[in-house]
């Protein structure tokens, strides 16, 4: 492999993403395109952290002033509207309340809003009780704080989509190549994953839940990320009727996290959670059931309709911590002596989401101080999304079928998902396969039935379209295969 | 040796118990009617099973057809039957009703075609 | 959008759509069309290729393929219209229907709409089972689905939870074609199943029934490698100590059906949240006028043929509703007591004969069955033997009711 990088960005999140992206609008000195490989572990772009979350834009007012957090939040909200439009994913600007009950928690929220008006967060008000009933019907607390500028996103939604545009603009993603070893040779990196060797310039972090282990690979020491998992519970978009805005309760700064609150998602399901346990390893995504009944538990003091029976799923997150105290450690975002030409990025946990762009400049700001970047003249900022079917007017549905019957077929009976948008979802740009990989991208088994009517459907498609024998089809990882063969023949 | 089953003869669903010796059916306590009576020495000495699977069907619009036997066969042949099943492939177009193999392994009952299934266009 | 004028609508083409369908053209009504998602009528009996349907009705045992034939072949011979691969979207409680297919999105305004949707199974997030998120994790119906009509095998070293009919099903048919079925767990502590697939699908294989457990944790990264199942008390909580590890790589759940009602919410249709399926009175009718439910969508039914029956009762009264625009006021209602989970119809008129559906919630044994109205016992029978896994019927003649005060159904030992 003589092929030598420009930049190789380690970890398809959406932070190594928005970096891939952010850097493909310029030039490395020399190069004539863009020259640039971002090597990730898994199968697919938003496999860990980044798929894993409520999906908030935060307004920024929980971030101590100064830190990078502070300031990379407080960006990325104000800017995202435009972001959105560019990328063609869906976002509202919901707002948001944090609600209280007693004179604690009246204390603590004038606290916040003392932060977030020092780190420029707009309009953040404390409300009484009639407002919140006003903003928030259905709601528990006696009162809140209000943040105007809070929204909701899809993250696989924002994630896939600056990977995409990322590729458009010349970036390479190579999937299942975890990274086992770098060495500086003669100025260069030589980055033997699991699969290959790659040669690049510059190396960028963005390993998220193992920045650590790559910090070290570079000669970094001294980062140590402490896992800590939390547990969402999904509801049916029956529950979304009764919550318009995210609702935290006042947060417990010991904590470490948010505490457990209820966000609902731009397709009208709610989400509760997150919890907060520390983990020994950064891969165990399991569920427990002390956690899913205390989630019940919270859920129901902020919204008293939640019921068992509205219950879709779980899932787990894991927070790539830099503390296992609880409480924050701000951003590593750091352009070392000791490591020339890399841009370091270590323990990006929440407000990762909302940062992920400004981080993306900040990191073009940091390799800007060491070497030359010339603009490029060709970078699209605008990708398109796939047309979503049961979005469209009745009008514009005619005419989408007209052109291409599979509009008119439905595979995900839950979500209205049609044919032509699974078929679009197998033949993505970045050439991902895997079952979970086409959910994310048209949100097929996403629904209360979870893949009873549809799942059968979409398994046969990706086998057809990818020509796959059955027991090469995998859910999301390497390893997790569906089928064992055929039943004849 | 007592054994306690239930009767599938028709819906009252009769809880039965017999009384075994030596092979020999002693008694049968719980029964409403004959049918039942029968249905119980027939399930100690010989139970009958029917089998229902799937046979591959070649050039058609789905790739299986369903089958089942014309009536049942002893139990402890459930295996040898599916192996024969298993060696089956069948040509499209398929009827409900045709026989696809005839006194199968000369235990006669027929393997009969549960499905309608098209030639592929 | 021009809007096509129907009589009757009938949405889902399994055995409920198909035996009103047959049944309406039979009574003389000419205008009727059904609508199917799938490539072709049928519904889950598609998937059920074991025999055991038809019994009372035919007096011979079927596979689900071929009992759904026989009503097909009647469709096609009547020549009733129907759609295949094509969804509807929306029921409104005017009784339009939009559809989509790959010709296009339809409008529709029936003067009567039969919902005969089905079930979907109840999920494993719905469970919210603890543990990891590997695959080989598969709802029965979905198992079934991918053996029977996919070709394709789903696993290994199974493990099944719930002793439902489908999972009881689908441990003899996975043995059949090679699998390992090793045992069965279940919360309860007797089998929701029949008898007979207990007894036919289980003891002939040696596949252990454990009553009172539950899987209370998954294990695997990737693909499942063993799950964790502790025996529950009464109240289905885990008795500590008691956790055993079971290695395998598919486990099967059946662990409940729930009727497919999220066109009907739509309607305006008012569900009964003891069935999940609509409140419905004599005729099958339910809140809202012209809308008729039947089938598994009403309630879960454990044999096809009852489930033909309710369909061609129904149609009885689609045919009087779409001559006459109305049907009789039905303002009794009929209680339940504790040992009898519902009743369906949920209503009735009392101006006539009407049958009641009804399941208990413990298996009883030699136990009396009394209709009460205004304190008076209207009618009683004695039942030997009723389990919660098998429907009964109850027949009630029209001068069995003294006035139009509600009634209720009491189980006495």
């Amino acid at each position: 492999m003589d092929r030598i990088y420009d930049f190789t960005i380690i970890g398809a999140g959406v932070v190594g993403n928005a970096v891939a992206r952010e850097l493909s609008r310029y030039l490395l000195d020399g190069s004539k395109e863009v020259n640039m490989a971002v090597l990730e572990k898994e199968l697919d772009v938003v496999c860990e952290t980044s798929g894993r979350n409520s999906g908030v834009l935060h307004a920024g007012f929980n971030n101590k002033p100064g830190s990078k957090m502070a300031k990379f939040c407080v960006e990325g909200n104000l800017e995202f509207d435009q972001v959105a439009k560019e990328l063609d994913i869906p976002f509202v600007r919901t707002g948001k309340v944090v609600v209280g009950f007693d004179d604690d928690d009246m204390k603590q929220l004038l606290k916040s809003k003392e932060q977030g008006d020092m780190n420029g967060c707009p309009g953040l008000e404390i409300i009484d009780k009639k407002r919140l009933n006003e903003l928030a019907q259905n709601v528990g607390g006696e009162f809140a704080m209000y943040s105007p500028m809070t929204g909701i996103m899809d993250p696989f939604d924002y994630t896939i989509a600056l990977a995409e545009n990322a590729y458009d603009n010349g970036v390479e993603y190579y999937f299942g190549d975890a990274v086992e070893d770098i060495n500086r040779v003669n100025e260069l990196y030589i980055i033997k994953t699991k699969k290959k060797t790659y040669k690049a310039k510059w190396i960028i972090n963005c390993a998220g839940l193992n920045s650590d282990k790559i910090s070290k690979m570079l000669g970094i020491d001294g980062y140590e990320i402490y896992p800590c998992r939390g547990e969402y519970i999904i509801l049916d978009k029956k529950m979304g009727e009764y919550l318009n805005m995210p609702v935290y309760p006042v947060v417990n700064p010991k904590q470490g996290g948010l505490g457990i609150h209820l966000t609902p998602s731009v397709d009208g399901n709610v989400f509760i959670g997150p919890s907060a346990d520390y983990l020994d390893c950064c891969d165990d995504y399991s569920a427990t059931k002390p956690v899913i009944d205390m989630l019940f538990e919270e859920g129901k003091k902020l919204l008293p309709y939640i019921k068992r029976e509205y219950f879709i799923r779980n899932f787990s997150g894991i927070r790539p911590k830099l503390t296992n105290k609880g409480g924050y450690e701000d951003f590593v975002i750091e352009a070392r002596d000791e490591a020339p030409n890399t841009v370091n990025l270590v323990g990006i946990e929440s407000p990762g989401l909302t940062s992920a762009t400004p981080i993306g400049r900040e990191v073009v700001r940091l390799i800007k101080e060491k070497t030359l970047l010339r603009e490029n003249p060709n970078f699209n900022p605008f990708r398109k999304a796939q047309v979503v079917f049961h979005k469209q007017p009745i009008d514009v549905q005619r005419k989408l079928i007209e052109k291409d019957p599979n509009y008119g077929e439905i595979v995900c009976r839950c979500e209205t998902i049609t044919k032509a948008e699974v078929l679009n979802a197998i033949n993505n740009p970045l050439g991902v396969d895997t079952v979970t990989g086409i959910k994310y991208r048209c949100r097929c088994m996403m629904g209360r039935c979870q893949g009873g009517y549809c799942q059968t459907r979409v398994t046969e498609l990706i086998q057809d379209v990818k020509h796959k024998k059955r027991e090469e089809i995998l859910y999301n990882r390497e390893g997790s295969y569906m089928f064992t063969g055929k039943v004849r023949g | 040796m007592i054994r306690e089953f239930t009767c599938i003869i028709c819906p009252n669903g009769c809880d039965l118990v017999a009384t075994i010796e030596d092979n020999k059916i002693i008694s049968i306590e719980g029964t409403l009617c004959d049918k039942g009576n029968k249905y119980a020495e027939q399930e100690i000495i010989d139970p009958q099973r029917t089998i229902s699977s799937l046979v591959v069907v070649n050039n058609g619009e789905i790739p299986l057809a369903s089958v089942r036997l014309s009536k049942p066969i002893s139990k402890d042949r459930i295996f040898d039957v599916m192996n024969e099943i298993k060696k089956i492939k069948l040509d499209a177009p398929v009827t409900i009703g045709t026989v696809v193999k005839e006194n199968i392994l000369g235990l006669d009952s027929d393997l009969i075609a549960t499905k309608n299934v098209k030639e592929r266009l | 959008m021009a809007v096509i004028n129907k009589d009757v609508i009938i949405v889902g083409g399994g055995a409920g759509g198909l035996a009103a369908a047959v049944e309406l053209r039979k009574q003389g009504i000419e205008d009727i069309l059904i609508i199917e998602r799938e490539k072709e009528l049928g519904g889950i009996l598609r998937q059920c290729i074991h025999d055991g349907f038809g019994l009372t009705r035919f007096k011979e045992t079927l596979s689900g393929p071929e009992y759904a034939q026989r009503f097909i072949d009647e469709v096609d011979k009547l020549g009733i219209d129907y759609l295949t691969d094509t969804t509807v979207l929306e029921i409104t409680s005017d009784k339009r229907i939009t559809s989509v297919s790959k010709d296009g999105l339809n409008e529709y305004q029936a003067k009567a709409i039969v919902l005969t949707m089905g079930c979907r199974e109840r999920t494993r997030g719905a469970l919210s089972i603890p543990g990891s998120r590997p695959t080989g994790i598969y709802t029965a119906g979905v198992a079934q689905m991918y053996v029977n009509l996919k070709n394709t095998m789903v696993g290994r070293d199974v493990m099944i939870l719930g002793s439902g009919d489908i999972g009881l099903i689908m441990a003899r048919r996975l043995t059949l074609e090679g699998a390992n079925v090793h045992a069965v767990f279940a919360r309860g502590d007797t089998p929701r199943g029949l008898p007979r697939n207990v007894e036919q699908c289980l003891n002939d294989y040696n596949i252990p029934l454990y009553l009172s457990h539950n899987v209370t944790q998954i294990h695997g990264k990737n693909r499942l490698e063993g799950i964790t199942i502790s025996e529950v008390g009464k109240d289905n909580a885990p008795i500590p100590g008691t956790e055993k590890y079971y290695p395998c790589d598919t486990l099967i759940l059946s662990v409940g059906l729930i009727p497919e009602n999220e066109l009907s919410l739509k309607a305006g249709v008012t569900l009964d949240n003891r069935t999940k399926g609509a409140y419905v009175d004599e005729n099958y009718q339910t809140n809202v006028e012209g809308i008729f439910a039947a089938g598994n969508v009403l309630h879960v039914h454990d044999l096809v043929d009852f489930v033909s029956i309710e369909a061609e009762k129904l149609a009885d009264a689609v045919v009087e509703y779409v001559k006459n625009n109305s049907l009789p006021e039905c303002p009794i209602v009929v209680e339940t007591d504790k040992m009898i989970n519902y009743t369906i119809p949920q209503k009735i008129s009392g101006n006539r004969d009407v049958s009641l559906s009804f399941r208990v919630k413990k298996n009883v044994k030699n136990v009396t069955l009394q209709v009460l109205q205004d304190g008076e016992t209207i009618y009683k029978k004695k039942l030997k033997k009723a389990i919660t896994s098998e429907m009964e019927q109850i027949r009630l003649k029209k001068d069995l009711f003294k006035s139009r005060s509600n009634i209720k159904v009491v189980i006495t030992v």
